[in-house]
């Protein structure tokens, strides 16, 4: 496969599936649904889809409170910076870790498959998930930063 | 970038009449669409929904539209064919950087109805317009699922295009840029389904489209959507056809530079000076086509192209024909060696080694090539004076030109043109020996003195030894020390700006076209090829010496 470098395709893959999750979560605020309520629920006309009492702790945090979409917009933001990355994080042994992006994106992942709105949120995110494992696989690090890249004429 | 965005998009005429109509037409079917839906009486239950089903319908034409229009661009040999009468009406080199215009915009407004059918769904759920639930919607009719396949598709396919992706690894764009095969097949089968309608259940019928257009109320728009995707479908199985013809791979030959040239013979492949092909290697790999410029001329009995081994098809390519990195870099050295000892004895750079297929265990592979396809380099000889700009190894389809000005001129037949001048900025000139070579014999052929002038920039920084190197040798030799030219090698890189002034100035004067009547304008055209940087310093300078007498324009090729 030529030379992909794989982690640096996952974070183009990574951004969109967290912009996404954050556009679906601020929307999850707005409509609100637990999107497993299908599980045992009852369709009724009108009233719409009745989701099972067992559900019950769910609706409480996303329908009745939407906990998770803040949850998920929050960590949203906190990837953002993390891939971005944001100015104070570039650099620092956080920004290099692959496994910590792993680890971040399959919670956003949990979180977004939760609420309506999300589900190509968690889907993308697992993408970017296989992504970073392959890159892992193949040993890829990400090289620390020279001081003067990027800057072109102001070195 | 010095110049501001605004200025970019708006204070450039022609920048801005794409703008109004690309963004314009966009902006028109997106308000038509919502207004469209929001007074159908028919559609008053959906209607119920307020806002979102007006925005997603308004959104969903939009991209109906930019659906039609991203196959365009890409309809490569119909843009060869109208390229010619169509160039002043609007830039087909740019056909790539339309695609991504398009891509962008379909991003976009893919957002905005996909956001605003969450909401539909949402609502559709709660007040029972349709009985069912979102998640069926969703994720059991085809709206819903070739809605989020071509999402997901999106997803694969912009994140690999990425320019970084696509450098580090052309596979990996050129293969997911496949699965527009099925997002085209998603986007066509949308709206089928009767998903637009005026009752609670689709109305399908049993004969074709299968849907009864009383009750389904979309914009049928795949009826206008597909033909590009059809011709472009049909282009590509010409591609294939066309590829298929006989080929022959007659010669290779290794540059003492490591460039291989292969020579290919196949009649039926016809081309113009300037323009570049795909070629194929079942051999290297059954499914990659890759993009060459041609550098020999339409009077030449082959088609040759010139490969520098780089990447991995490349490499491959290389071992498969004998002539691997070793063999190469034997050549290589004693090329060098060559260029420092025995260059001003014997006044050449080594001569290329034709690799004899009866010495080696396998015979010549198998090539397939594809094309032509266009570049702006066509147009030279329309103007009087042809400014060619070549950096790096952007210097490749002037091989192909400078030969067939050549064949033009022993034929007396070089239409308006009076005079080529010739640039070629390169950090070092060794690395393409095969290029001087091609020059040297240009060179020597010319009659008339004036006709064409080689300007040749060194870039790099020279050390101290080459530096007295150059100024000991090159006191009084008839040929230069580099590049065992007539022409002076220059360092450093050249100022646009007064090269450009100072040839105004000597046409105005008449110095430069002896004989050219001053009312008559000059038509002097830049034909570039290489890094975008370079292109906008020469571009700037270009427009800013065009004046009465004299027309300056400029074209740039792309890889």
């Amino acid at each position: 496969m030529g030379n992909l470098i794989w982690h640096e395709w996952s974070r183009y893959v990574s951004l969109t599936a967290t912009v996404y999750t954050i556009w679906a979560a601020f929307w999850g605020f707005l409509y609100r649904k637990f999107f497993w309520d299908f599980v045992g629920g009852t369709l009724r006309a009108p009233g719409g889809l009745q989701p099972a009492d067992n559900v019950a702790v769910f609706i409480d945090i996303i329908v009745k409170a939407p906990i998770v979409q803040i949850l998920s917009m929050i960590l949203g933001f906190g990837i953002l910076a993390l891939e971005y990355p944001a100015p104070f994080l570039k650099g620092t042994s956080l920004y290099r870790s692959l496994v910590m992006r792993i680890v971040v994106l399959l919670l956003q992942a949990f979180l977004a498959i939760l609420y309506y709105q999300g589900t190509n949120g968690a889907i993308w995110s697992l993408v970017a998930v296989i992504g970073y494992m392959r890159a892992i696989m193949l040993g890829e690090s990400m090289a620390e930063a020279k001081e003067n890249r990027g800057r072109g004429g102001k070195a | 970038m010095g110049e501001s965005w605004f200025h970019r998009e708006f204070l450039n005429p022609r920048r801005l009449v794409f703008n109004i109509l690309f963004y314009g037409l966009q902006f028109f079917f997106f308000g038509y669409g919502w207004h469209s839906q929001a007074v159908n009486t028919k559609l008053a239950a959906l209607n119920a929904l307020t806002w979102s089903v007006w925005t997603s319908r308004g959104a969903g034409l939009v991209l109906a539209f930019d659906g039609g229009l991203i196959l365009v661009p890409m309809l490569r040999n119909i843009i060869r064919v109208v390229r010619p009468r169509l160039a002043w009406a609007f830039p087909a080199d740019e056909n790539i950087w339309f695609h991504r215009q398009v891509a962008y915009s379909m991003a976009f407004w893919a957002m905005v109805h996909t956001t605003a059918h969450y909401v539909n769904f949402f609502n559709v759920e709660r007040t029972q317009v349709r009985p069912e639930r979102a998640l069926d919607i969703h994720y059991t009719q085809a709206g819903g699922i070739t809605g989020h396949f071509m999402l997901l598709i999106m997803v694969l396919m912009y994140s690999t295009a990425h320019h970084k992706v696509r450098k580090q690894c052309f596979e990996a764009f050129w293969y997911t840029h496949h699965l527009a095969f099925f997002f085209m097949i998603g986007l066509y089968a949308h709206a089928t389904g009767c998903f637009v309608r005026d009752s609670a259940d689709p109305d399908y019928i049993t004969s074709f489209p299968f849907y009864s257009t009383e009750h389904c109320l979309g914009y049928e728009s795949w009826r206008f959507t597909i033909w590009p995707g059809i011709i472009y479908f049909g282009e590509r199985v010409y591609r294939e056809i066309r590829a298929r013809r006989a080929t022959r791979l007659s010669k290779v030959l290794v540059h003492p530079s490591g460039a291989m040239e292969l020579r290919i013979v196949k009649p039926s492949f016809k081309y113009v000076a300037g323009q570049w092909l795909f070629i194929q290697v079942p051999d290297v790999s059954g499914l990659q086509w890759h993009p060459f410029t041609i550098t020999s001329a339409p009077e030449d009995p082959y088609v040759s192209v010139h490969i520098r081994q780089v990447g991995d098809w490349t490499r491959g390519l290389g071992e498969r024909v004998g002539a691997g990195p070793s063999v190469v870099a034997a050549l290589t050295s004693a090329a060098m060696k060559g260029s420092e000892k025995d260059d001003l004895v014997y006044g050449t750079r080594g001569n290329f080694v034709e690799l004899d297929p009866g010495r080696t265990t396998r015979p010549l592979p198998v090539v397939r090539i594809d094309g032509p396809y266009g570049a702006p380099a066509e147009d030279v000889f329309n103007v009087e004076v042809a400014v060619l700009v070549g950096a790096g190894i952007g210097v490749t389809p002037f091989a192909s030109i400078l030969k067939h000005i050549w064949y033009r001129q022993r034929k007396g037949n070089v239409g308006s043109l009076r005079r080529v001048e010739f640039f070629w900025v390169c950090r070092d000139a060794p690395s393409f020996g095969w290029f001087q070579s091609l020059l040297q014999e240009v060179e020597a052929a010319q009659a008339d003195p004036n006709f064409l002038r080689i300007n040749i920039y060194l870039t790099q920084k020279i050390s101290e030894d080459m530096l007295w190197n150059i100024a000991v040798n090159d006191a009084g030799a008839e040929y230069d020390p580099l590049t065992l030219l007539r022409s002076r090698t220059m360092f450093g890189r050249p100022d646009w700006k007064s090269i450009y002034g100072r040839m105004r100035e000597a046409i105005e004067t008449g110095q430069y076209l002896p004989g050219t009547n001053s009312q008559l304008k000059t038509r002097v055209g830049t034909y570039f090829c290489g890094p975008t940087v370079l292109a906008k310093a020469v571009q700037k300078a270009c427009v800013a010496e065009t004046g009465a007498n004299v027309a300056f324009t400029f074209a740039k090729e792309h890889f």
